[in-house]
């Protein structure tokens, strides 16, 4: 019990929230864009 | 048997099937929100060619009416729901978009004035909603829930604080419904209020930011009033979202004082735990735009992907309302949650009059 929570603890330590996840998400885009890979998004 | 504890075992889901699993409901948050967008743009041409009156209605609107009739009568299907769910993904990866938009110099002036509103109005609406949870004698943790979900952030703040004082779930069930139920009635009634009152731009963007309690609320009701206000709205909602993490810091310090939770050890780490990493995504792609990171067509790139992340986020929003579970909640907290919304709503209304009146809006 003791080792499983500890990897536990230890592998929740590395998961990002939702709200890091967007974050990651949207600057990769940004990042994207700002490198030319996606020139136009259309509306 | 008395000492054995059954305990359901949750099998690990692996990461490449939690993805496909979203899929589905993310298709479906796509076509909802494309569909409000073809709607706006031949709803409008159709009833010109037939020299009809008709109003422009947004594809914000179109969205949230059209998952709203799917969710309130044939029901969102199970195998969408995860998908579904995602519709806060969506909306936060869109905020962070949406600083491109914003220089920093813009978001110093309005944002100093909003703070202070912002301070104001968590100050009363934590107040009111306290008073108006004990003279409804609602459990004390109930109105704890209903008073910061009404100041802060809505379902957010509910989530981060139910954790943080130990209420049950029950509470928090009530909490939620009843700030969602309120925020659903806030997207129809703000834009006419708005409307009608001929508020700017600026004074609808700042109250929907203040007055509307959830983040994908308070983003579609400034969107449906003008562009420039559901910019100013989103700017003001996450100014409110970034004070979440003292509100329920002092909420758990005071229910901690009073035997009823579990002390806090480390506060800067508390505070950094609830603090809505989003707002600094916000903040850093509008530094990168006010250094010029992104020339002018790189900017209007994001601008319009944000919008796309919106698209998906209002189509979500209509799509998890659903009248018949709010009424199951009961009538109680949700009687207190609307007479204090609607008193958050005058009040904040007054300051952004106020506030309006001051600085010549």
């Amino acid at each position: 019990m003791g080792a499983k929570a500890k990897a536990g603890t230890k592998e929740s330590r590395w998961k990002l929230s939702l709200d890091s996840w967007a974050v990651v998400l949207a600057l990769l885009a940004a990042l994207l864009i700002r490198a030319g890979v996606f020139k136009h998004v259309p509306w | 048997m008395a000492d054995v504890v059954t305990v359901p075992q949750v099998q690990p889901v692996q990461p490449a099937l939690r993805f496909l699993r979203v899929i589905p409901g993310v298709l479906l948050l796509a076509a909802i929100g494309y569909a409000g967008k073809l709607l706006e743009q031949n709803v409008g041409a159709y009833a010109k060619a037939h020299h009809w009156t008709f109003p422009n209605i947004e594809y914000v609107l179109w969205a949230i009416v059209l998952g709203l009739a799917i969710s309130n009568t044939a029901g969102v299907p199970e195998i969408f729901r995860s998908g579904v769910a995602t519709y806060e993904f969506w909306l936060k990866a869109g905020i962070v978009l949406l600083g491109a938009r914003f220089l920093l110099g813009d978001i110093l002036k309005l944002g100093g004035v909003s703070l202070v509103l912002v301070a104001i109005e968590i100050v009363g609406s934590l107040a009111f909603m306290t008073f108006l949870g004990r003279l409804f004698k609602l459990k004390p943790k109930l109105t704890t829930l209903l008073a910061v979900g009404s100041a802060v952030c809505g379902v957010s703040a509910i989530i981060a604080t139910k954790g943080a004082i130990e209420a049950d779930d029950e509470d928090s069930s009530f909490s939620i419904a009843a700030i969602l139920a309120l925020g659903a009635l806030a997207l129809f009634t703000f834009p006419v209020i708005g409307h009608f009152l001929h508020l700017s731009d600026r004074a609808y963007g700042l109250w929907a930011g203040l007055g509307v309690d959830n983040t994908a609320e308070a983003t579609a009701a400034g969107a449906l009033y003008s562009d420039a206000a559901g910019k100013l709205a989103v700017l003001v909602k996450s100014t409110r979202n970034a004070m979440i993490g003292f509100v329920v810091l002092a909420y758990a310090i005071y229910w901690a004082s009073k035997g009823q939770a579990q002390a806090v050890g480390n506060k800067a780490a508390f505070l950094w735990q609830k603090f809505p990493k989003f707002v600094l995504g916000f903040l850093l792609i509008s530094v990168l735009a006010t250094y010029h990171f992104f020339n002018k067509d790189q900017v209007g790139a994001l601008a319009n992907l944000s919008r796309w992340a919106f698209l998906l986020t209002f189509a979500g929003v209509g799509l998890r309302t659903n009248f018949k579970d709010m009424r199951k909640q009961g009538l109680r907290p949700f009687a207190v949650g609307a007479i204090g919304e609607v008193a958050i709503a005058v009040f904040t209304l007054a300051l952004v009059v106020g506030a309006s009146k001051l600085f010549g809006w």
